[in-house]
């Protein structure tokens, strides 16, 4: 299953399009991501990309086009659906329980990776050994907590990668990261660009990143699709996208001349 | 972290016996029928603590399935002869189907909206408790239910009954402890603080709310059942809004997120009237003013006044000891 | 033919007369809900208030009528002050939402006994502004009942123009939108909630003024509130225009469901609520969806 997987996307979004009455944030987007593979999402702010994040994991709906998971369509899928078959995700500003404990919050994570019902959970079915995945987590993380502290009192830095172990103690096929360095120092994002590395060179998982920071997204994704008002203006390499006319004028604005 | 929950047990087990013991040698025929019927509210309250609480979800139709499980049970032993314990079986199974049937619809609503549905389900309900009489008998309610009967134990007198009430309560707080640490309270919790978080952790929001509500109602069934055969006597006039409300106040008094809370709760609103005898008048007024300061000053209840004691305590201690270890260390 | 017209004829004018009253609470609920996000529950308990306080000024003090109305509005919106600041100042900044729920019911049981105590509990009947009855295709109809519908529809129009088309309603539509922005550019939120609180009572008050003569003053009016919650859900939510719709819509089934059953009148309204919930969730008019942003 795996190995067969490897050449086959696992993620595939087929001429995805949305407007927000006349705004248009997607026009036929295109691109796949497969396991293994972490995948660059960057334009200008308001270029739609987190919009698109939300069209993915289905908190939003699409006016046309197709998302493909697997072998299964989800472009009808609610989202708690999509999660469950295996779309992890964290937002710009980390969303928690705010009135919960730690445990409460990541122990959610490892529900939607046990698939237990409610009764299930309720008589006892005891989550599969979760402890070791999670110290190895954050020791990469580079923090340690106490399981009954409450989220509340967490300084933002730290909630942000606690996000991307939540979302990875739910062993997702694709984790879509939404701006993981916004607010962090840079040994915090040492921090968050290690566990992704994890994610997909030991996981196999697929990420969809989606970062300002240049250097962490040239350094690390191995694709890169550029948005801008909507519309996929390149794909590929970073070695090419540094070098692409359009991505610079989108990002540098017009006549600004490559050489210097 | 073992040795903390092996302290608390002991304190809860404590305090059991204590219950267990003190109460029936210190009340009398009258206190302990209000113990009782303190109990059986706690029971149907712990409902509302499961979608207040847990779920964050405002809902007054508690005192809705309490009254389906009262008046099934009752009619089912009372004219269909059925053995009380199998009817009691069925009161709640009902007032459960019942609660699911409305959940599916009203939890299409969110929030305040969700809420308000709820009251005006609380009074078409009691509206055809108290009118349609094939079913509750209209205002003269059923009389002489039969008393209940579990073949090893049959409560006679309402000392036996507040032994059952005991067990019982115990179970159903169990009950609602375990929701709360397994995969549905968590998933509650999560539609409770942050909806799209629940969705994108594969919580399905609406099915989780309308488990919840079923819980809810099954608990409730179970205490309009249990009450229906104590008392032998059942009508309308119990199962209106005025008694929705006292549900509420006791989860807010005790504190929302709160099962032993609750249960202090129930037994303080209970209690609280007779105490206030003198005041009767003013009840109402004085249960108003008290909720508003009690929003103000203590949102969380007596569990959370309780719980910021305690963590200042630890926090003492903590200091404490890190004073004398610096001390040692200079 | 006859038979049909005297039936009909009444029964909707009354449907609408206590529709317009249903929308008068509907457009309170709606702007609190939009201005604090929270569901007033005193909302009838506001009404039946109103209902007391005019009685006072009218029978028990006597004042001459337009003094009467003046200072009925003056105390309202003084009222509505002293609402906001029980039930929603000192728990502004509450993360627990429910709270502001909580404490509107706890006003709603403060309302209801103080007005007991102060007035017993017997229904008192009240004379309506102008007596007697008109002819409308050989009909007899109250006259209460179309000065109750003239009245509330220029109240219902006038809260429009406050709140869509003048400048202060904008300020406020800005303050509930956001906050937080809405003080940075110098909106000052505080006093846009304070005026909206006066006004919601301003209205519910004289809603239960117009309602005083045609059912006795007493402590259950309200209960009137739950028609006014049906007209919301009916409307669709968020949408001032289709609460107003939506509880004249209200008043009229229960206005003719009378032709079928008196009991369950309101069980019949509950009924539409629930099949509008199944059949059409967001209200029988359109009303886009608003996600939230994430």
């Amino acid at each position: 299953m795996a190995i067969q997987s490897e050449n086959r996307p696992v993620l595939s979004l087929q001429g995805v399009c949305k407007a927000f009455g006349g705004i248009i944030v997607a026009e036929d987007i295109s691109f796949d991501v497969s396991s293994c593979e972490m995948m660059g999402l960057i334009g200008p702010n308001g270029a739609g990309k987190t919009s698109l994040l939300n069209m993915i994991s289905g908190i939003y709906s699409m006016d046309k086009g197709r998302i493909m998971f697997g072998d299964v369509d989800v472009s009808k899928a609610p989202a708690h659906k999509r999660a469950r078959l295996g779309l992890a995700r964290t937002f710009q500003a980390p969303r928690f329980l705010q009135r919960s404990n730690i445990r409460d919050n990541l122990l959610l994570g490892t529900d939607l990776a046990d698939q237990y019902t409610f009764f299930q959970s309720f008589i006892g079915k005891k989550s599969k050994d979760f402890e070791e995945e999670l110290s190895e987590l954050m020791e990469i993380a580079g923090f340690t907590f106490d399981w009954d502290d409450l989220i509340a009192a967490f300084p933002y830095g730290r909630l942000k990668i606690l996000e991307i172990v939540r979302a990875m103690l739910s062993k997702p096929r694709i984790l879509l990261i939404d701006e993981p360095a916004a607010g962090l120092n840079d040994i915090e994002i040492g921090h968050a660009v290690a566990l992704l590395k994890l994610a997909t060179e030991k996981r196999g998982m697929g990420v969809v990143l989606i970062e300002h920071k240049m250097d962490m997204v040239m350094n690390n994704c191995h694709n890169i699709v550029v948005l801008n008002f909507g519309k996929v203006i390149a794909k590929g390499q970073p070695e090419m996208i540094s070098k692409n006319k359009d991505v610079i004028e989108a990002y540098l604005g017009r006549g600004y001349d490559v050489a210097n | 972290m073992k040795k903390k929950k092996l302290v608390k047990f002991l304190v809860y087990l404590v305090f059991v016996l204590a219950l267990i013991l003190i109460v029936p040698s210190v009340t009398t025929g009258y206190s302990i029928m209000i113990v009782d019927v303190a109990l059986l509210y706690f029971i149907a309250a712990l409902g509302l603590s499961v979608m207040l609480g847990i779920g964050g979800q405002m809902t007054f139709a508690a005192v809705s399935f309490m009254g389906v499980g009262a008046f099934t049970s009752a009619q089912l032993s009372k004219y269909a002869h059925i053995p009380t314990s199998l009817s009691i079986i069925l009161g709640i199974l009902v007032a459960a189907l019942f609660a699911f049937l409305i959940g599916l619809v009203l939890l299409r609503l969110k929030g305040p909206f969700f809420a308000f549905s709820t009251i005006s389900l609380v009074q078409i309900m009691s509206n055809i408790f108290l009118n349609y009489e094939p079913l509750t008998g209209g205002a003269r309610g059923i009389q002489s239910i039969p008393k209940l009967n579990l073949g090893v134990f049959s409560p006679n007198n309402l000392f036996g009954w507040f032994y059952l009430l005991i067990a019982v309560a115990i179970i159903c707080g169990l009950i609602v402890e375990r929701v709360r640490q397994t995969h549905l309270g968590r998933a509650l919790s999560s539609v409770r603080d942050n909806e799209i978080a629940a969705m994108s952790l594969g919580v399905d929001v609406f099915k989780t709310k309308v488990v919840a509500f079923t819980i809810a109602g099954a608990l409730a069934g179970l205490s309009g059942a249990l009450y229906a055969h104590m008392s032998q006597y059942i009508s309308q006039s119990l199962f209106t809004f005025n008694t929705s409300l006292t549900f509420i106040m006791m989860v807010m008094l005790g504190g929302v997120n709160s099962t032993v809370g609750t249960f202090f709760g129930a037994l303080l609103v209970t209690m609280l009237p007779e105490w206030l005898r003198p005041l009767k008048q003013y009840l109402m007024i004085i249960y108003g003013v008290g909720i508003i300061f009690l929003m103000v000053y203590m949102p969380m209840g007596l569990a959370g006044v309780a719980r910021s004691i305690l963590t200042k305590c630890q926090r003492k201690k903590q200091q404490k000891g890190a004073e004398a270890a610096n001390g040692y260390s200079k | 033919m006859n038979f049909l017209i005297n039936l009909f004829i009444p029964l909707t004018i009354s449907g609408l007369a206590m529709g317009v009253i249903y929308a008068l609470m509907a457009m309170g609920l709606m702007l609190l809900i939009r201005a604090i996000g929270v569901l007033n529950f005193a909302q009838g308990d506001l009404l039946m208030f109103g209902a007391y306080l005019t009685y006072c000024l009218k029978d028990q003090l006597k004042l001459p009528l337009l003094i009467m109305w003046i200072s009925a509005f003056l105390l309202f919106a003084v009222f509505g002050a002293i609402f906001m600041f029980s039930v929603y100042y000192p728990m502004r900044d509450t993360t627990w939402r429910q709270t502001f729920t909580i404490t509107t019911i706890a006003a709603s049981f403060i309302l209801k006994d103080s007005v007991q105590l102060i007035w017993g509990t017997n229904p008192i009947s009240v004379k309506p502004l102008i007596a007697g009855s008109v002819k409308i295709f050989g009909t007899k109809i109250a006259i209460q009942y179309l000065l109750i519908i003239g009245i509330a529809a220029v109240i219902i129009w006038a809260v429009f123009v406050i709140f869509e088309k003048l400048y202060a309603g904008r300020m406020m539509q800005a303050a509930t939108q956001d906050k937080y922005a809405a003080e940075i550019i110098g909106i000052p939120t505080m006093i846009t909630t304070l005026i909206t609180y006066m006004i919601v009572v301003v209205i519910a008050g004289t809603a239960g003024y117009m309602v005083a003569p045609i059912f006795f003053v007493n402590p259950t009016l309200g209960t009137l509130q739950l028609s006014a919650f049906a007209g919301v859900i009916l409307g669709g939510f968020g949408n001032l225009k289709g609460a107003v719709v939506g509880s004249i819509i209200i008043g009229l089934i229960q206005s003719y469901s009378t032709l079928i059953t008196t009991t369950y009148k309101d069980t019949i309204v509950f009924l539409v609520i629930i099949l509008v919930l199944i059949f059409r969730p967001q209200g029988i008019f359109l009303g886009s969806k608003i996600s939230d942003k994430a």
